[in-house]
């Protein structure tokens, strides 16, 4: 199942290998033009050399993780790695989570002290990231050192599975599931238009791989296909939530790096009514996505977002709708239809 | 300049919704303009062809402002900022959004300290969420309303001064430019407010030699009986701020026409300010940007105060660097 495999797949920032090895092989049984570039980020285009627009759809293939910073020395704490975040993680999310270290997928679990041993004072706040570490079960230094070195990416072990009600849990939702969308997208769109798809690198410290994807792709008009924060739980009000778990794929009107093109904004959610697909609004201006980058590239770029809801996105267990993820497919063959017919002009 | 100003500030154009000004503006500037356009990020530019190298006047026309985020099932309104906006300059005050709508800004009022945009809520007159949803959806953006008073001949005190003045400026030494045959464009920027994000795809496509960017300049004479910049004093040449220094060669250029015009110069250096200077600077291979100002009180905030005669001044200092520059 490939967005089980796409979200297990080892791929922190900087670190996409395993994931554009899995990206690349669907793409080749497409029989669409895929190549790699020198970032990293996968490029595939179908329909290139058509005149008219030129449509880019944008998923990144990396994850939050963690990366080794140094090997605790001695006898207290030889052996256990320290590391710091790649990417937006949270301290008070790390504690006690299993997690694989490097390619090899050494495992390992973040440690910290127990309950019973902790000061009064130290059981009000959450462990800071410098006091937490990586226990991979080595004896001492030397021991580590034969299987980890400073700079091994981290990732959280978690592993795909559907819960009930259409729904799933995996680790980096965020943006495999963007993957998976324009991967299904690209397979069952069939129409008369230049479509470039890029699945970049280095989005979560700083959308670093699509701006120079946009460079190559130059596109007139570009979508962000991606996960985006949701908390439609206990105790939050409406403009609390972001997004709501179920009830479709959200549009951005703004977030951190975007004002949306309103009019874009608006034809996507029309396109979504149209055809019956579950649309909602994304409630939050924090955040951002590839669109951020790509749109100031070159001449400018006109286009927006189209994310799917993510409960605990950014933490070791992501949770969200395969309904949503089913009707973010749908609206993103229903947006290349209606470009492809002339429904928006730039 | 002062009828033009005010109907200029009349539109209400926060960060991404500068569609109308922006055309009102390329509306003022085309029969002295070969062509006109507005691209893909909603910069509105115009061109004239003529003879030396390529000077690009740049202008932001957009303003901070609030977006409607959220509306609660009773139909009251939540917002987010767009830009640099501080929730507390907003309670208590009426808000018109793009669509022409008009809304009443409450604090909640159990939030202590420093309030945030969590603790605002807008009223626009709605019985339910779906008669709010029809008034202003989510998504649309709105200014805090400030009626426009003018204080004898040359004062001005109102919202979007900054930088429809300096949209007004530009228009005018585009026009003096163009009539005397230089090859010169202009471009009414986008996106300015939040973090500078459109300019530089405007210089991109124009690929200018040199560019001269008008915006306010931050003046502090109410505090001071020395200020950096007072308003009156003249025109302001823009040294440093966040994105950018100026060039050399552009800083000689504007003090030798400062000279030659007996103009008054005052000078900024802003440690706050992202501009579309650096933006534009740095487009392609890069370019001479050199930024010119006009004193303003309360410059990026909702209200605040300018001097139109040093405007008209300024125009006279960009028209005689870009003479200079462009032989």
């Amino acid at each position: 199942m490939l967005l089980k495999e796409l979200t297990e797949a080892f791929g922190p920032t900087g670190f996409e290998d395993e994931v554009r090895g899995i990206v690349r092989r669907e793409l080749d049984a497409m029989g669409l033009s895929v190549r790699t570039d020198v970032l990293g980020n996968v490029i595939a285009s179908a329909g290139a050399h058509r005149p008219g627009l030129r449509v880019m759809l944008d998923a990144h293939m990396d994850e939050v993780g963690l990366m080794v910073t140094h090997i605790g020395e001695g006898r207290d704490e030889g052996g256990l790695l320290r590391f710091r975040p790649l990417g937006g993680v949270d301290p008070r999310v790390l504690v006690s989570k299993p997690v694989v270290v490097g390619e090899r997928r050494i495992p390992g679990v973040i440690g910290a002290k127990p309950v019973h041993l902790q000061e009064a004072s130290e059981r009000e706040k959450p462990i800071p990231m410098e006091k937490l570490y990586i226990d991979i079960g080595a004896r001492d230094a030397e021991d580590a050192r034969r299987h980890v070195k400073p700079g091994d990416p981290v990732v959280f072990a978690t592993k795909y599975e559907e819960l009930p009600h259409r729904m799933a849990k995996a680790k980096s939702f965020d943006d495999r599931v963007g993957c998976y969308i324009l991967l299904e997208a690209l397979r069952r769109w069939k129409g008369d238009l230049a479509v470039f798809a890029a699945f970049t690198v280095q989005e979560e410290i700083g959308l670093r791989g699509a701006h120079a994807a946009a460079y190559q792709i130059e596109p007139d008009i570009a979508i962000a296909l991606e996960g985006t924060v949701a908390h439609d739980v206990v105790d939050t009000p409406s403009h609390g939530q972001s997004t709501v778990v179920g009830k479709g794929p959200a549009i951005t009107v703004q977030d951190a790096q975007t004002v949306a093109n309103r009019r874009f904004a608006e034809f996507l959610w029309e396109t979504a009514k149209a055809r019956n697909i579950p649309v909602q609004w994304r409630r939050v201006k924090g955040g951002s996505n590839d669109f951020g980058a790509i749109h100031r590239i070159g001449k400018g770029v006109l286009g927006g977002a189209i994310s799917v809801p993510v409960r605990y996105i950014h933490a070791p267990t992501q949770v969200v709708s395969l309904d949503d993820v089913m009707h973010a497919v749908d609206l993103v063959v229903a947006v290349l239809d209606e470009i492809a017919k002339g429904g928006f002009r730039p | 300049m002062k009828d033009w100003l005010m109907r200029l500030m009349d539109f209400v154009a926060p960060s991404g919704s500068e569609a109308p000004v922006v055309q009102a503006l390329l509306d003022d500037v085309r029969e002295a303009a070969d062509e006109t356009w507005v691209d893909a990020l909603g910069n509105g530019m115009a061109r004239k062809r003529g003879h030396g190298p390529l000077l690009l006047l740049a202008a932001h026309v957009d303003e901070p402002g609030v977006m409607v985020i959220d509306i609660d099932p009773r139909g009251y309104l939540r917002l987010v900022s767009v830009g640099e906006v501080h929730a507390r300059e907003c309670v208590g005050r009426q808000v018109r959004f793009i669509n022409g709508a008009t809304g009443l800004v409450h604090a909640d009022p159990a939030k202590q300290g420093d309030l945030d945009f969590d603790a605002l809520v807008v009223d626009v007159g709605a019985r339910s969420r779906e008669d709010a949803e029809r008034i202003a959806p989510i998504g649309t953006a709105g200014a805090v309303e400030v009626p426009v008073v003018t204080w004898g001949q040359s004062l001005v005190t109102g919202r979007a001064l900054d930088n429809r003045l300096g949209c007004a400026v530009a228009a005018e030494v585009f026009r003096k430019l163009a009539a005397s045959g230089r090859n010169v464009c202009v471009a009414f920027t986008a996106q300015n407010a939040v973090g500078a994000r459109a300019a530089q795809a405007a210089a991109f496509q124009l690929e200018p030699r040199y560019a001269l960017v008008m915006d306010g300049a931050s003046a502090d004479d109410m505090w001071h009986d020395h200020p950096a910049i007072g308003l009156g004093k003249g025109p302001v040449l823009k040294v440093m701020d966040r994105a950018t220094v100026v060039p050399l060669e552009g800083k000689r250029a504007v003090e030798d026409a400062a000279l030659r015009l007996n103009l008054p110069l005052q000078y900024e250096v802003s440690r706050e300010a992202w501009s579309d200077t650096g933006a534009i600077q740095l487009a392609r291979a890069g370019c001479v940007a050199v930024a010119l100002g006009y004193p303003v009180r309360r410059a990026g905030a909702f209200a605040m105060t300018a001097d139109l005669s040093d405007a008209e001044r300024l125009v006279d200092l960009a028209v005689a660097t870009a003479e200079a520059w462009l032989g």
